[in-house]
């Protein structure tokens, strides 16, 4: 096993090795592939994330197993999370794919299942940082990736800081994240950091960040919106903002005027998304860890990144020419230099407050 | 007026069906009530004022203060817009007008609110067809910003109120018997005169109705302050909504919830009393 | 007709006036709807308003939603059409069945009582809708209950009592004890006298109430997303996750097709209960 082993690398090394001993059974296991009249039913971002999810990942498993995949492809991760908890233990749902602050929650609900690693061979691939999460609870499987938005009518060059959102020609057509998005924390992490802290240093951010109560033309609740806001040359410049709402609007900049960049002094952020399995699913645990596992996949990884423009976590994904030469898509290789992934205990400790003040400081 | 025709066993018997039907939701109160008191955030446990507490904040004032003064200034707008949709719509000869002048009062029910924003990004928008228009006359340097503020979110209060008032008009404006307008007309009353001094109080028990159902709709929207007010316009459905899914909150957002039923219930009673105490007293005069 | 309330000659100010605001309602009512209906027919994928070029494209790639539909969706757009067409048609008889008595006994009964009671049934419209998504979850999750497209159903009933009842009491309004007595006093016993004479006078009302709380069930998001599972869900959730992911001309498109629905089943309602285009 080849891990590149990064600075953050953590993995419990009985895991590993339980991995490596559990291979040969699971190849003979994976390789019969043979699932035809099993269900099984997934939960997923009603956005064109979750879309992709179905072309590029149901689909062909379907296809490969003889599976039935019933997507639900609705809400966002913080509505499936609130609708998951009222319901209890009583889950619809098999598989479920969120970003990382869901699964957090859902695992302290003790309401999620603990995936057997052992029948997940394809996580050795992975980038040991991001294998799992959520104490075990969540499986990795992609990196939402967030930096800056901008017009490329207005730059001709990306913009290389998030100090540009505070150069007053852009007064009025600024937007930034709403609160109660992850990446509104972002924002105020990378505040932080512009103005010479480590990010932490909030106080100093949100000081900062009130100069430019009075640009904003709106906050980023709707990526519809914000599209459309480009496209009629509204707005010029907004972060911190994932790329991936925009796979479709960024190939085409001459109709959208829109741009959107990673590579800026303080860095750009990401935050691994995990696939959780309820601990009451009404599906059979063999088609599960199959489908998980075929997340992981080498081919799997590399067009969904392609499709919606997040990080491939499997280090060895299969990227086409055009998406290893993207400047949206995060290469595994540009992880470690600039992506700023938040420690998960600080977020969690300063969350509530963070989106209290950025709503009172902003709005 | 016509009252107490009806022996109280029978009016029983006849609400009895309409009970049933509106029970469930009566349990739903309840149960938000009893999750407000909770005190736990997110199961019900204990009981504790803690969740209404942690609502005094300046931050809640203000969103409590902006939720009343929009859904006031919206229902003021609507009930001004609505009587003369009422008349027209009631004086239009056509069947077919009056059917596609209903369809189009009907329409901001029907059309999805996300799809109806984007319409008005296109009309209002900084780059729309207003603001590109009076820029190209020369009226305006920088664009009028209409939405994602107050103004927008009024606008979409009017525009998704006013079918629920125009209707219940319709309904009072109908019932008017001719021979008072003829009568007041035959007196020699002007137009504006036989309005303020005949019209008006005949109409007054559907306008009031009219205006409660639409005030109540206006201080609890939150898809339209979502949408057209960008985010920054925090009624007190949004801040409920943001306590219910990403902050999880769940007796907060029940206090909270609490809170805006009853001052809007409060709004609606003291209205309905207001009015009645300026009929009695004209009546008596 | 009631020449008094909009002069069709003369009336001077009060007639501007009267067709000026009225004028602004509408504008403001439909302005958004007809711009997003002409932006449907936009040739072009991007495209500012107005298009330049216009094609049915994306009405073919809707009719394409229906016909050759994805099996691996939980979500076919056909079963949520059907289930909301069901639900929407439970909702608007029974909701209309309960409030039609219930009109009538808060019009004749003493004016306390009906104050009291109208608030009662205004409530469900106070009621911030995420909260009251979450509460009916809540109860029906700790109860068990296994209640097929009633889930949806009962929460959309108290949902739209308040708009049904408003109408029919604005239409109670008018009728006098006085026509009923009448028909008393010509043999009919109470119930034939409400049925044959009084239910008939009410019948704008009625249909008023009829048309919103199909209206409001056919389109309710809110309530709706906390209720529906993967096998019984409605029109708007699926509509949601695609105007969520992107404002394309399909999506617009579709929104038309939506109003074409909606606007059908008004008209149908309207002609099978007012029979000759009486109304509305």
């Amino acid at each position: 096993m080849t891990f590149k082993l990064t600075r953050r690398g953590i993995l419990k090394a009985s895991a590993a090795t339980a991995a490596t001993l559990a291979m040969p059974s699971i190849v003979t296991a994976a390789g019969k592939n043979d699932f035809s009249g099993k269900e099984i039913r997934l939960l997923t971002w009603s956005d064109n994330t979750g879309l992709a999810i179905l072309e590029n990942i149901a689909k062909p498993f379907e296809e490969m197993t003889g599976a039935k995949v019933i997507a639900d492809r609705t809400g966002s991760t913080s509505e499936m999370v609130a609708k998951l908890r009222a319901s209890g233990g009583k889950a619809q749902y098999d598989v479920i794919t969120l970003a990382g602050v869901g699964a957090v929650e859902l695992a302290g609900d003790g309401l999620l299942a603990k995936p057997d690693l052992n029948m997940l061979p394809n996580l050795e691939k992975v980038d040991p940082r991001f294998r799992s999460g959520a104490e075990g609870h969540g499986i990795g499987y992609l990196l939402w990736t967030g930096g800056m938005v901008y017009n490329t009518k207005t730059f001709k060059e990306p913009p290389k800081s998030y100090a540009e959102m505070w150069d007053a020609a852009h007064a009025g057509r600024l937007f930034l994240p709403p609160a109660t998005w992850t990446d509104a924390l972002d924002t105020i992490f990378a505040t932080g950091k512009m103005i010479g802290g480590d990010g932490t240093n909030s106080e100093a951010a949100f000081a900062k960040l009130a100069e430019l109560r009075s640009s904003i033309l709106t906050f980023g609740e709707n990526p519809g919106q914000i599209s459309e806001l480009f496209r009629s040359d509204a707005l010029d410049i907004g972060g911190v903002y994932a790329p991936a709402f925009f796979a479709k609007e960024l190939a085409n900049p001459a109709e959208s005027n829109m741009g959107a960049t990673y590579d800026l002094d303080e860095g750009f952020f990401a935050d691994l998304m995990y696939t959780i399995v309820p601990k009451s699913k009404p599906g059979d645990d063999d088609v599960v860890h199959a489908f998980i596992n075929y997340t992981l996949d080498d081919k799997v990884q590399g067009v969904m990144a392609e499709a919606v423009l997040n990080g491939p976590i499997n280090q060895q994904a299969v990227m086409s020419e055009a998406a290893k030469a993207s400047p949206f898509i995060i290469k595994p290789e540009q992880l470690s230099e600039k992506a700023v992934v938040h420690d998960k205990a600080f977020i969690a400790d300063v969350r509530e407050k963070w989106i209290a003040t950025y709503q009172q400081t902003l709005s | 007026m016509s009252t107490e025709f009806l022996p109280r066993k029978q009016a029983l018997l006849f609400a009895a069906p309409a009970f049933i039907a509106i029970l469930p939701f009566l349990g739903a109160c309840f149960y938000i009530l009893r999750f407000s008191l909770s005190g736990e955030q997110g199961t019900i446990e204990g009981l504790s004022f803690q969740a209404y507490r942690d609502l005094m904040t300046p931050f809640f004032g203000r969103s409590v203060w902006l939720t009343l003064k929009l859904a006031f200034v919206a229902t003021v707008i609507v009930m001004v817009l609505a009587v003369p949709l009422a008349f027209v719509l009631t004086s239009l000869r056509s069947s077919f007008f009056r059917r596609l002048l209903t369809i189009s009062i009907l329409l901001p029910l029907i059309l999805n609110l996300l799809v109806q924003a984007y319409g008005w990004i296109l009309l209002l928008g900084p780059s729309g067809v207003l603001n590109s228009s009076l820029k190209a006359l020369g009226i305006i340097e920088r664009p009028l910003f209409l939405l994602f503020n107050e103004t927008g979110v009024l606008l979409g209060l009017v525009q998704t109120s006013l079918p629920l008032a125009v209707f219940p008009i319709v309904g009072a404006v109908r019932a008017i018997s001719p021979e008072y307008l003829e009568a007041a007309s035959s007196l020699g009353a002007g137009h504006w005169r036989t309005f303020k001094d005949v019209t008006v109080p005949l109409l007054r028990p559907g306008l009031v109705g009219a205006a409660s159902i639409v005030f109540a709709f206006n201080a609890s929207a939150f898809a339209i302050p979502l949408l057209l007010g960008g985010r920054r316009v925090q009624m007190m459905g949004l801040v409920i909504r943001d306590m219910i899914s990403p902050l999880f909150n769940w007796s907060g957002a029940a206090a909270a919830g609490m809170i805006l039923i009853v001052l809007t219930l409060f709004v609606l009673v003291a209205s309905s009393w207001l009015v009645r105490l300026t009929t009695t007293a004209k009546e008596t005069h | 007709m009631r020449v008094g309330l909009l002069p069709t000659e003369g009336g001077g100010t009060y007639r501007f006036a009267i067709l000026f605001l009225a004028t602004i309602g509408i504008l403001i009512s439909s302005l958004p709807v007809i711009v997003v209906t002409i932006m449907s027919f936009s040739a072009s994928e991007y495209s500012s308003f107005p298009p330049t070029e216009f094609s049915f494209r994306w009405y073919l790639e809707v009719v394409q939603l229906f016909t050759n539909e994805d099996p691996s969706s939980a979500q076919s757009v056909v079963d949520s059409t059907l289930t909301s067409l069901l639900v929407a048609f439970l909702v608007m008889v029974i909701s209309t069945l309960v409030c039609i008595p219930l009109a009538y006994a808060l019009a004749r009964s003493n004016r306390n009582l009906r104050e009291g009671m109208e608030l009662l049934f205004t409530l469900p419209l106070v009621f911030p809708l995420v909260m009251l998504g979450i509460a009916f979850l809540l109860i029906a999750e700790s109860l068990q209950l296994e209640l097929g497209i009633w889930r949806i159903a009962i929460p959309h009933i108290a949902l739209v009592l308040p708009f049904v009842l408003r109408n029919c009491l604005s239409a109670m309004n008018g009728i006098s004890v006085e026509i009923e007595e009448a028909a008393i006093s010509l043999g009919a016993s109470p119930p034939r006298a409400i049925w044959d004479v009084v239910v008939p006078l009410m019948k704008a009302g009625i249909l008023a109430g009829l048309i919103f709380a199909l209206i409001i069930s056919f389109n309710e998001f809110t309530v709706t997303f906390f209720m529906y599972t993967i096998d019984v869900s409605t029109l708007p959730i699926w509509m949601y996750s695609r105007t969520v992911s992107s404002l394309d001309p399909a999506t617009l498109a579709l929104s038309v097709f939506i109003i074409v629905v909606d606007v059908f089943l008004v008209v149908l309602v309207d002609k099978l209960i007012a029979g000759r285009g009486n109304l509305f």
